[in-house]
Formats: C-alpha cells, sequence, structure tokens
C-alpha cells in the first residue's frame, strides 16, 4: 500500500473522531508550544540584550577597579581591595596604547539634583573627559554643545543633561543657560543628550555629564575612575586590550604569576555572562517541557490502542482482502504519526501567538521594542520531535493491530 | 475466542501426492485433501475437521451447509486462505495453499478469494467506489487503473450511479451488491460468500441469489456457506457437513 493511500487512511479516521483527536494532542500540543515559545523568547531576550549592551559600541573597552559581574559577597570584598583606577592610569594607558584610538575616563556617583524647588532623585552625576561621548557609541545631543577640552581644562561648572532630568526640571521650556544644583554646587546647562529609553525598566536618560575635572572639585579625587578607550579598528580590539592591560600590570609592579587587580570588560563580557545564564534556562526549560512531550507521546500511544480495539474488525476485512502485516502495520503508525505531527503543528500556531502576547507584554514592561521571533529550525525541531514521538508511541499498537488473526479479527462484533 | 492453532504435527503430505502443477492437469480449481484443523483449548484437544476431502471444478456453484458447530465455518476460513490446515493439504489453483506464510496467504486472498460476508463488512466511512476499490490497492495497482476497474465493478451490479454514496446511504441489497462488486474486481478464482442473504430479507435475498446466478453463468465459481436450504437450492452441488466431516456430496441436473 503507497504511503499517500495510508495517509488518506489515517486521516479520514483522524477526522471522524474530530474531539478525541484533539484531546489527544494536547499534551503534545502544550509541550510543542511551550519549547517553540520558550526558545523564541529566550532568542528575542538575546537579541534585546545585544541591541543594548553592545551599543556601549564594539570597539570600545574598559578598565575599572570592579569587575562589571559580581557573583558573590567574598568576591566584592576582595575586589575591594583592590588598587583604585586613577587618573594617571589613563595618562599611561593613552601613552603607550597605540592600538587604542580614542582614551577617556569617567568617574560617578548617584545623586539627586535639584533646580529652584524641583527635586530628581538618583541621578548619575558623572564626571567626564571631553571624548567620552565619541567613545563607543556616539551620543548625540538634540541642543546645545558637548563638553569640550577647555572645559576639562578649566574645571568650567557646564553641565550636559539627559533626558530625563530636563523633563523634570524644564519641561517645554529652554534648559540651556539655566543653572541646576549638585550638591549646592551651580552648574550652567549647555547642553541636552538625546533619548535612549530604558534597558529593563531602568532608565538611559537620567544623568548629568560634568568635565571630570569639575566633578573631582565637587566630590573629591579619592575616587576610582573608569578608563574608556577604543581600539582603531576591530582586529586591534585584543591587541589594545592588551596593550592597556601591560601598562596597568607595570604600573602595579605585578609578577608574571599574579592575577590582573583589575578588570577590563567590553560589552562582550556582559554578553557572555548573559548568554550562559541563558543558556542554563533554555536546558532546563527544554528538558521541563520534554516531559510534557512524553506524558503527550503516552496519551497517544493509549489512544490508538483504543482505536486498535475499535477497528479490529475493519482490520479483519483489510486482512481478508488482502492486507499483509507491514499494510496494517503501516496504516496506525501513519496514523499515530500524524495524529502526533498535528499537535505539534498546532503547537507551533499556539507558541506563535504566545510568543507574541508575551514579547508585546514584555515590550511594555521594558518600554522597548522586542520580539520574539519564531525561528525555522524551532518549527521543523518541534514537528520532527512530535513525528517521532508519535512513531514510538504507535509502534506498540501498531503492531498488536498487524499480528491480529484476520479469522479472530473478522469474528469480533 | 483463545484456541491456538496446533501447527502441523507432521508432513501430512502423503508421499503419493501430485506435485502442484498436477492440481490444474485433473482439470480442479480446488483440490482438499485430508484436511484437519485442531484447536487446543486449555488440555483440550478440538478437531474441528476431521479429514475432509474434496475437487470442486472451475465455474462450479457449490453450497456447503451444516449446523453450527459442523466445522463449516472452519472448512470456510481454509477454502478462503484465512487460516492454514493442521494437517492436509488445500491446492487453489495449483498453488499449495496450506504450506505458504502469513505474506503470501495474504497476497493469495487479494488475488484469489473474493469474499462476501453476512454483516457485508463495508468500510462505513468509505465511498461504494473506495470500498471496490480497497483490493486494488493492496495489490499495488495504480491510481488510475483502480478507479477505471473499481467502476467497472460496481457498473456489473448495477450500481454505476451509487459510487459515491456511502454504505449507511445505501439499502442492504445495494450494500452487498457493493461487497460483490468489491469481491470480483480482482478478478478472482472463487467467490466465497458467508451467508449472503443472513442479513437481508426475503425479496432482497432473492435479488442477491439471482445476481449470483448471474455471475455462475458469466463462468465464475462460486462457493457459498449456509445452513438455509432455500438459498442452497440455487447452487448445483451441494456439500453437507456435520462433526468435521462431510456427510454427504450430492450434483444436481
Amino acid at each position: 500500500m503507497p504511503f499517500s493511500e495510508a495517509a488518506r487512511i489515517a486521516m479520514s479516521a483522524l477526522r471522524a473522531n474530530k474531539l478525541r483527536s484533539f484531546l489527544t494532542v494536547l499534551g503534545i500540543l502544550i509541550g510543542v508550544s511551550s519549547v517553540v515559545a520558550v526558545v523564541a523568547i529566550t532568542e528575542g531576550l538575546d537579541r534585546y540584550m545585544a541591541n543594548q549592551v553592545l551599543s556601549l559600541g564594539s570597539r570600545s573597552f574598559s578598565v575599572q577597579k570592579m569587575p562589571d559581574i559580581i557573583t558573590s559577597r567574598a568576591m566584592w570584598l576582595e575586589m575591594q581591595k583592590r588598587k583604585d583606577v586613577i587618573l594617571t592610569d589613563m595618562d599611561a594607558v593613552k601613552a603607550a596604547c597605540d592600538a587604542c584610538g580614542e582614551v577617556g575616563a569617567l568617574v560617578q556617583v548617584t545623586r539627586t539634583v535639584k533646580h529652584g524647588r524641583a527635586k530628581q532623585p538618583d541621578v548619575q552625576v558623572m564626571g567626564i573627559t571631553e571624548n567620552f561621548s565619541r567613545i563607543g557609541s556616539v551620543r548625540d545631543l538634540i541642543s546645545g554643545r558637548q563638553l569640550i577640552a577647555d572645559d576639562v581644562d578649566t574645571a568650567r561648572p557646564v553641565a550636559v543633561i539627559g533626558a530625563d532630568v530636563m523633563d523634570a526640571f524644564f519641561g517645554e521650556t529652554e534648559p540651556l543657560g539655566k543653572t541646576i544644583l549638585l550638591d549646592n554646587h551651580e552648574v550652567r546647562v549647555v547642553g541636552v543628550a538625546d533619548r535612549k529609553g530604558k534597558i529593563f525598566g531602568e532608565s538611559q536618560d537620567n544623568f548629568v555629564w560634568l568635565p571630570i575635572t569639575t566633578w573631582r572639585k565637587f566630590y573629591g579625587t579619592r575616587r576610582s575612575i573608569i578608563i574608556q578607550a577604543e581600539a582603531r579598528t576591530m582586529d586591534l580590539m585584543d591587541t589594545a586590550q592588551d596593550q592597556a592591560r601591560v601598562v596597568m600590570r607595570a604600573r602595579h609592579h605585578l609578577g608574571f604569576a599574579k592575577p590582573d587587580d583589575f578588570s577590563i570588560e567590553t560589552g562582550e563580557t556582559v554578553m557572555d555572562f548573559w548568554q550562559s545564564a541563558t543558556r542554563g534556562i533554555y536546558v532546563v526549560t527544554i528538558v521541563v517541557t520534554a516531559m510534557s512531550l512524553i506524558i503527550g507521546g503516552v496519551v497517544v500511544m493509549n489512544i490508538m490502542l483504543v482505536s486498535v480495539t475499535e477497528r479490529i474488525r475493519e482490520i479483519g476485512v483489510r486482512k481478508a482482502l488482502g492486507a499483509r502485516r507491514r499494510d496494517i502495520l503501516r496504516q496506525f503508525l501513519v496514523e499515530s504519526v500524524l495524529l502526533s505531527a498535528l499537535g505539534g503543528a498546532l503547537g507551533i500556531v499556539g507558541a506563535t501567538a504566545f510568543s507574541m502576547a508575551l514579547a508585546a507584554v514584555l515590550g511594555g514592561i521594558m518600554s522597548a521594542d522586542f520580539s520574539a521571533p519564531v525561528r525555522l529550525w524551532a518549527v521543523s525541531l518541534a514537528l520532527f520531535v512530535s513525528s517521532l514521538v508519535g512513531l514510538v508511541a504507535g509502534i506498540y499498537p501498531a503492531s498488536r493491530a498487524a499480528s491480529l488473526d484476520p479469522v479472530v479479527a473478522l469474528r469480533n462484533e | 475466542m483463545s484456541a491456538d492453532a496446533v501447527p502441523p504435527s507432521a508432513p501430512a503430505v502423503p508421499p503419493s501426492a501430485p506435485p502442484a502443477a498436477a492440481a490444474e492437469a485433473d482439470g480442479s480449481l480446488i483440490r482438499a485433501e485430508d484436511l484437519w484443523r485442531t484447536y487446543v483449548m486449555g488440555a483440550e484437544e478440538i478437531h474441528a475437521l476431521r479429514g475432509v476431502s474434496f475437487t470442486i471444478a472451475p465455474n462450479e456453484y457449490v453450497a456447503v451447509m451444516g449446523p453450527s458447530g459442523s466445522g463449516k465455518s472452519t472448512l470456510m476460513n481454509l477454502i478462503g486462505c484465512l487460516d492454514t490446515p493442521s494437517r492436509g493439504r488445500y491446492v487453489l489453483r495449483g498453488k499449495v495453499v496450506s504450506e505458504m506464510n502469513d505474506n503470501e496467504l495474504a497476497a493469495i486472498r487479494n488475488r484469489e478469494i473474493g469474499f462476501v460476508f453476512q454483516t457485508f463488512n463495508l468500510l462505513p466511512r468509505a465511498t461504494a467506489l473506495h470500498n471496490v476499490e480497497l483490493p486494488l490497492v493492496y495489490a499495488g495497482i495504480p491510481k488510475d487503473e483502480r478507479m477505471e476497474r473499481a467502476r467497472r465493478a460496481l457498473a456489473m451490479v448495477d450500481l454505476a450511479d451509487r459510487m459515491t454514496h456511502k454504505p449507511n446511504e445505501l439499502s442492504g441489497g445495494q450494500r452487498q451488491r457493493v461487497a460483490v462488486a468489491r469481491a470480483l474486481v480482482m478478478g478472482p478464482a472463487i467467490l466465497l460468500a458467508d451467508e449472503p442473504t443472513g442479513n437481508l430479507d426475503t425479496v432482497t435475498g432473492e435479488e442477491i441469489m439471482r445476481l449470483f446466478e448471474k455471475l455462475h453463468a458469466e463462468g465464475n465459481t462460486i462457493i457459498l456457506v449456509t445452513h438455509e436450504k432455500d438459498v442452497a437450492d440455487h447452487a448445483q452441488r451441494t456439500i453437507h457437513i456435520r462433526d468435521g466431516k462431510i456427510e454427504s456430496d450430492e450434483k444436481r441436473r
């Protein structure tokens, strides 16, 4: 019997019991849709992270006292013992790193900023070198000017503010030339940076930039700075980091065997951490949902056994008309595979709807564009796995049907 | 039924048995030699058939009669190649059926036997045409030829206008005619009918018997299993079975 014939018989059998067929594949449907949805959402998050994190600029890296990712309190305490990174370190890196383009620095505190009676809490008050906005991704202004070398050299009390600060203090009115108050120090607004939105609900626009010299006048010189550097080309990324590392190790008099007592971070560091974390979630979720596929398979096997029992007489008739064992075997295997694959297909539809809904919700929470793409490979894998489940679940019922004695089967009422 | 078939206990074929080709040489279509069929029920052996021998020539119209429990159904299963004898030799159109395996039996049922059942045994969800097509599907015949042959078979039983009807849209007599068309579509050696009128009223039953007579006149070999004398009277020859043996074998006309 050709396959198309078996498929036709199977379809008509499934159509004859629509509700039963649907209930049977529910387990597979749920299993497949959760796998596909989890894959889609994780990938959506990955992409979102990559967009946001790597917007720091893929050619830029930073040299800092503390690493970006600290996984325990003990580690944090250990890191606290490191030497501070200081301004002269920046000058040394700038002098020695010929693979570097721009080298700058930043230092920051979180403060409440005032303007008249208005207050804006939790503002990142950053002291920067004049080239800061050129390192990594260029941050444009919507009005006014960037900080310039002269501001830094003369420690001028001027500031570029983020969009959140502008909203809080000035609304529709002109912010340029106005004065804001940082811990009783007056600074004049000379520029407003463009709006970046949020990463995981955290605003990227709640900041004030000061010349680093001005910042040090306000908040002191004892705070560790972050050196921001950019390799001249993508290819020089490793070389630039190595050169910076050599300079820092020399300045800290580290012996051969000693590990770095500073951290060099790139956007990739954060990405790597993120991806290794999500990989864990991936694997766990897929294992858990695979369980539901096993249950789905058991349900399919059970219903196939019922189906065989119901159709013993039909099997007898088919055998009387010349069906061989393998014809009957194939008929029921095809039915079982088709049933499960149908569940898989419905699961993909469910997953698409589910991940679209979740993407909308997550996008709302993070107030950012967020998409959870249902991938072709996930779809094919879902169909393949559900068909495989159907095949395995169908083997026993189908071989039972195939080995029926036609005499006994025909006598069955 | 939990009965297990007893495999042939000994090579039951007599040494003097003619080779397969000889079955045709003597002009017989069916040659049954000393057929035994034994079931084991627990510790007991039950002999449903105890040495049945007969031959049937091409284009014969034979009725097999007997009360229930006589072994009539067992004999029908052997003739129809649904089962093999525990002992003895069964040759159909020169082929030794009694030595065949499952797949060979399926093939011979497909090509040489046309079954007509008391309860019609049509597939309920399939159209008349598709029901008739079914043996052709198992024979591996391509789609176009299947449709053509199934249509011709339905026309032969005067159902050309009911091809797309499903069994529940047909009368009992029409259903049985679909079953007859299905039995004939492969051009089998024998038409094997088991109580073909058992589920029909008298008038419709007569109609089916007239169809059988027509098919016989056209050259088909028909074996009719029944316990009704009226039905058996349509045949030229009646074999009576009792207690697993042939009680009588009478030819008329």
